[in-house]
Formats: structure tokens, C-alpha cells, sequence
């Protein structure tokens, strides 16, 4: 799968590094943004409150 | 078949560069299918471990960040407020001074101020505050003079973690909830470092498992416990000891000096 990508960018070793670094950074910058604050709630880690529920 | 003893064949060589291309750089491994779903699958399982060490890093510093700075600013707004409070003529009327209704001092568990807001959802809560709650027990606020509990829960981790170190709390230390122009010093008198997340018992006006049977001007801290999880949760008790008026200077109380 990686390999596949790696084959699949553009331009020499240096250029494919550098954007697999942008494609990384990308990518955690979405998980960080919407996907853990959309996961979050659902896993039970942090609910502090005392309720009825 | 060797194609460089071909070369000076040029017709041929370039039929053979367009077929086969022997110089490619990324030469690639022929794998069989079964080889190549094994692949795919390990990285997979590789890419789901480094998502899950993400997810630890953003639950137990990200969300510190993000919250730290909004309690920051929510809290510059609530002294803003205050400062700006009487003298009236210089303040838009419009102004917002931000949904805090005070800080609460607690020496023994952190150094610093926890702003105080009303609600108790993850979205209060996750701006780093600690919340009053209005469900399923109503708050009786200190401000109030009334007889009753002034019942609080924040996270213990991430999120600002304001209740983080609230193990460290022992019997006989003081809780200070600062308003406008009141310091409120409650001393701790009971501590219960387990119960079920059900227990609304706890919050109640008077709190029996506390060992109070009177009313009394009473706060409650709750949050999760043990630390990481959210499986039972942790509270204290403390009851007001005396009420002090803010000077000028905003001398703090003595048992936060």
C-alpha cells in the first residue's frame, strides 16, 4: 500500500519525501481536527459527570 | 534473453525499452496474491496502531492546548468584566464578559485558577472549566446565601485536566471559590475515592454518604476515577467556613497566600 503510493508520486526520492511529509502532515491534521474530536464522545474515556444514565 | 547484446539494434531496442524497460528505478517484487494481501493487511494493522498512539497524543495533550487557551480567554473576560463592572461609562453595553461566573482555588490539587461555568456537558466542560451542575441535581450556588450544595464536576484527563491531581486533596484543605467581590473558604471534611457513575446521591443538598445529616452550605467536586478512565468517579466534600469580602488589591484569603 505505502509501496504503491511511494511508486505513484512524482519526481525524484527527495521530492517523493517531501510530499509524503505533506501527505502525513495532512493526514494527522484531519484526524486532529475531525475525526478524534467526532470519536471522542463514543469511546468512554472521559465523562466525568455523575447522571442518571 | 539478454537485451544489451541487442542494443545496436536500435528498431528492436526501443520495442523492447517500451515492453520491458529493464532500467526501471523501482524495480518491484513480484509478489503472488496471497503475499500481497498479507502486505497490504500488516499495513494496515501498522496504520491503525500509529492512528490509536495519535489519538492518545491528542486526548492527553491536544486537547490540553485547546482547552487551556479557551479557559484562558474566557477567564481574561470574567475579570475584564469585573474590573469594568463599575465604572459603567466606559463599557459598551454590549460588552461580554463571557460566561464564567467565578474561580475556584483549590492549593492542594493545582496551582492555578479554575474558571467556574454553568452546565456540565462535554462542550462546557471541554473549554477547560470546571461546570456547576443544573442536571440531574441543581447547583445551589454560593452566591445565592442559601442553604445547599454547590456541586461541580471537570475532567481529570485531557481537556485542560483541571481535576487532575484531585487525589491530592486531603481532609482539613481548603476549596476558595472567588467571586466579583467574595472569597468563599470551604474546608474539605470528606472524601469518597470510588463510587458508581450513578450515585446522584452525592450531589444531593445534603450529602448523607459525606456523614452531613443537617443542611448546610456544602461543595462538591466530582470527576472520573481511576485517572485515564472514566469507570467509577471521585468526590469531595467540603462546607463553607466563612465568607470574605475582596478588598481593593484582591488580597486573596489566607489559605491561598
Amino acid at each position: 500500500m505505502y509501496g504503491w503510493i511511494w511508486r505513484h508520486l512524482p519526481g525524484n526520492a527527495w521530492l517523493k519525501a517531501l510530499i509524503s511529509l505533506v501527505l502525513v502532515m495532512a493526514v494527522v491534521y484531519v484526524l486532529f481536527n475531525y475525526v478524534f474530536p467526532w470519536a471522542e464522545p463514543l469511546l468512554p474515556f472521559n465523562d466525568v459527570t455523575v447522571d442518571n444514565q | 534473453m539478454n537485451v544489451a547484446s541487442t542494443t545496436d539494434d536500435t528498431e528492436y531496442a526501443d520495442r523492447s525499452a517500451t515492453r520491458q524497460s529493464p532500467r526501471r528505478p523501482d524495480r518491484r517484487r513480484r509478489l503472488g496474491p496471497v503475499a500481497a494481501v498479507i502486505s497490504v493487511f500488516g499495513e494496515l494493522l501498522i496504520t491503525a496502531g500509529l492512528v490509536m498512539g495519535l489519538f492518545v497524543v491528542y486526548s492527553l495533550w491536544w486537547t490540553n492546548v485547546l482547552a487551556d487557551r479557551a479557559a484562558d480567554k474566557e477567564a481574561d473576560k470574567v475579570r475584564d468584566g469585573w474590573a469594568h463592572q463599575d465604572d459603567g461609562s466606559r463599557r459598551p453595553p454590549e460588552f461580554d464578559s463571557g460566561a464564567g461566573i467565578g474561580f475556584l482555588h483549590v492549593p492542594a490539587m493545582s496551582k492555578s485558577e479554575i474558571l467556574v461555568e454553568k452546565g456540565t456537558t462535554a462542550k462546557i466542560l471541554n473549554d477547560g472549566v470546571a461546570g456547576y451542575y443544573t442536571d440531574p441535581v441543581k447547583a445551589t450556588l454560593p452566591t445565592s446565601d442559601k442553604k445547599g450544595n454547590f456541586s461541580l464536576a471537570a475532567h481529570r484527563d485531557g481537556h485542560g485536566a483541571k481535576f487532575h491531581n484531585i487525589h491530592k486533596i486531603a481532609k482539613g484543605d481548603p476549596i476558595v471559590f472567588e467571586t466579583k467581590d467574595k472569597w468563599y473558604v470551604y474546608k474539605v471534611y470528606s472524601v469518597l475515592p470510588e463510587t458508581s457513575k450513578y450515585n446522584v446521591q452525592v450531589l444531593g443538598d445534603v450529602p448523607k454518604e459525606s456523614g452531613k445529616t443537617k443542611a448546610g452550605r456544602y461543595i462538591t467536586l466530582t470527576t472520573c476515577t481511576p485517572v485515564y478512565t472514566s469507570r467509577y468517579r471521585y468526590v469531595v466534600w467540603g462546607e463553607l467556613e466563612r465568607v470574605e469580602k475582596v478588598d481593593e488589591q484582591r488580597t486573596p484569603p489566607e489559605e491561598l497566600r
